[in-house]
């Protein structure tokens, strides 16, 4: 048995300095998605597969999907799971959730994603993402939080191909004027060049607009059969295409290149190649720009444009509204925020409403979306390809 | 040692909010890292089947799966590829900013991105040779029968070779 499988809905909670608890958040997104698929009985949702990093740590909870179907009113009996894979952790439950389905081992599945990172003191969350990286060999190297592993890759990519701190600019321009237009992002407002090229240094080359913030949030969606996703939605059917996700290293020593994700290159050739697409296909990409250089190379990688390119291309418009793969439609990490375990729903949300032709800013004519996430010590990429049409 | 708002832990060590790892041999099969460490040696695990280094050190080969490990040392020292000097965002643990960080390559064994201490903001420079640097983390209290043993700790970065 080999299914069809369609995302049919998506909500989200809003994202941000939030206040309220973990258990909150699932509750308004779930509360989103039942908005966005009337048709839908949740009681008729026979599995759920919760995404969340850092539950243990920011909220003290593990157990967490049963909890999270108690509170959304909803009774699984083909999965209730959690699965954690850090910065990807809600595209690999979309993932599980897709193998599941077109397996024929569940029908009607929730996959809802999200964390409350901020405590009563900040602090807690930046130790806390000492669990990110190789707690025994990075995290005492002081690498827990991400900017510096940015800053060299960045750094490198500038000696490498030239590419300019512009180009990077580029990316937060585009992304936060891309939120402002998102009534759920945690950024309302658009940042102009002038702001970005003069914003406060965190790790040189990268300045405070090249890093997404921490964020409090939930996503959730409902993926379902073809047979099921007819009676249950009126509006265009979204299929999943193909999906992969590849690894190579974990620890920083050894990352095969600073430059060229190795990994995302294999990620996105799999995806490919199951999607029966090539990245001339894809139309929209939600892409994970945790750092302005992320996107860059993730264009790259990605295969949209050649290796080194990825600063002319994105400063040449190629990756906005009107060029050659519009990326991050709805702000994206740095615009939207980054719950972890919410943020590949939020994505796959973004993909959804944009081929089903209802997203807020909309790419014409959009029949093939991509995401991709990175993780840990940019130490695994996953990538998801979405189609009005199956594979 | 008193923890705020939660009365019940004062005095208790939590392993779960500890940043360096377990160190002695209850917890750790490659504890002699560590002792090499003290005796400023920069040592991982060598596959006496295939020959492999991996680092981190392990007891398994991810090369050949032999279980038969033994220590070897690496050089300790090694020359700056590039750096990074984080200046705000230090994280809890790291001292004052500027935190400084290189990509460090180790007489070609591995290239590290490790910390750089003992080096003032503005001081490093691409080709710059740098050494490993040992010092001394806090104990971990642990339960040894019915006694409780301070287990002593080291960690590892690189300072400039001055
Ligand atoms: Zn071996």
């Amino acid at each position: 048995m080999d299914r069809n499988v369609c995302i049919i809905g998506g909500g989200m909670s809003q994202w941000g300095v939030r206040d309220g608890s973990q258990r909150d958040f699932f509750q308004e997104a779930a509360r989103a998605l039942y908005d966005d698929v009337p048709q839908l009985n949740p009681k008729d949702i026979d599995g759920l597969l919760v995404a969340s990093a850092y539950t243990e740590r920011t909220s003290y909870q593990t157990h967490l999907a049963p909890l999270v179907a108690e509170y959304v009113g909803i009774k699984p009996r083909s999965i209730c799971a959690r699965v954690e894979l850090l910065c990807a952790s809600g595209s690999s439950a979309i993932i599980l959730a897709f193998g599941l389905i077109k397996s024929g081992q569940a029908d009607i599945v929730m996959v809802a994603g999200g964390e409350k990172l901020y405590t009563p003191q900040k602090w807690e969350v930046f130790y806390s993402e000492l669990a990110s990286v190789d707690h025994d060999w990075d995290g005492p190297q002081g690498l827990g939080l991400p900017p510096p592993v940015f800053a060299m890759v960045a750094k490198q990519h500038m000696k490498q191909y030239g590419t300019k701190k512009e180009h990077l600019a580029t990316i937060s321009v585009k992304n936060r004027r891309n939120s402002a237009k998102n009534p759920k992002a945690q950024f309302q407002t658009p940042v102009t060049m002038e702001e970005v090229m003069a914003g406060r240094m965190i790790v040189a080359p990268l300045t405070l607009y090249d890093c997404c913030p921490i964020t409090d949030g939930a996503a959730a969606v409902v993926l379902a059969s073809e047979e099921k996703a007819r009676d249950l939605t009126d509006k265009p059917l979204v299929y999943l295409r193909g999906t992969a996700q590849a690894s190579l290293n974990n620890m920083s020593a050894n990352m095969p290149s600073w430059t060229t994700w190795e990994a995302l290159k294999i990620a996105a050739s799999e995806a490919y190649r199951k999607a029966k697409v090539e990245p001339k296909d894809v139309n929209v990409a939600m892409t994970h720009d945790c750092f302005t250089i992320s996107e860059i190379i993730e264009m790259e990688d990605l295969g949209f444009c050649k290796k080194g390119e990825g600063g002319p291309f994105v400063a040449e418009g190629q990756s906005d509204f009107g060029g050659r793969v519009p990326t991050n439609t709805d702000g994206g990490l740095l615009g939207c925020g980054h719950p972890f375990g919410g943020t590949g729903i939020r994505q796959g949300i973004e993909v959804m409403r944009q081929l089903r032709g209802d997203a807020v800013q909309q790419v014409p004519d959009a029949t093939v979306g991509l995401t991709h996430n990175l993780s840990g010590f940019i130490a695994a990429h996953t990538v998801l390809i979405y189609g009005r049409e199956v594979a | 040692m008193t923890t705020p708002g939660i009365s019940v832990l004062d005095g208790k060590y939590m392993v779960t909010m500890d940043l360096f790892p377990q160190q002695s041999k209850e917890f750790n099969q490659v504890h002699p890292f560590y002792a090499f460490l003290q005796e400023g040696r920069l040592c991982t695990t060598r596959c006496k089947d295939c020959g492999a280094e991996p680092f981190p050190p392990r007891v398994l080969c991810p090369d050949c799966y032999s279980t038969n490990m033994e220590w070897v040392d690496w050089p300790t020292t090694g020359t700056v590829i590039d750096f990074t000097e984080e200046v705000v965002g230090v994280p809890l643990g790291f001292g004052k900013a500027p935190l400084v960080h290189a990509l460090v390559d180790l007489q070609g064994k591995k290239t590290f991105f490790v910390r750089i201490i003992n080096c003032a903001a503005g001081e490093l420079k691409p080709g710059d040779q740098v050494k490993l640097a040992v010092f001394d983390v806090d104990s971990v209290p642990q339960e040894v029968g019915r006694d409780v043993v301070e287990m002593q700790r080291v960690f590892y970065a690189f300072e400039p070779v001055k």
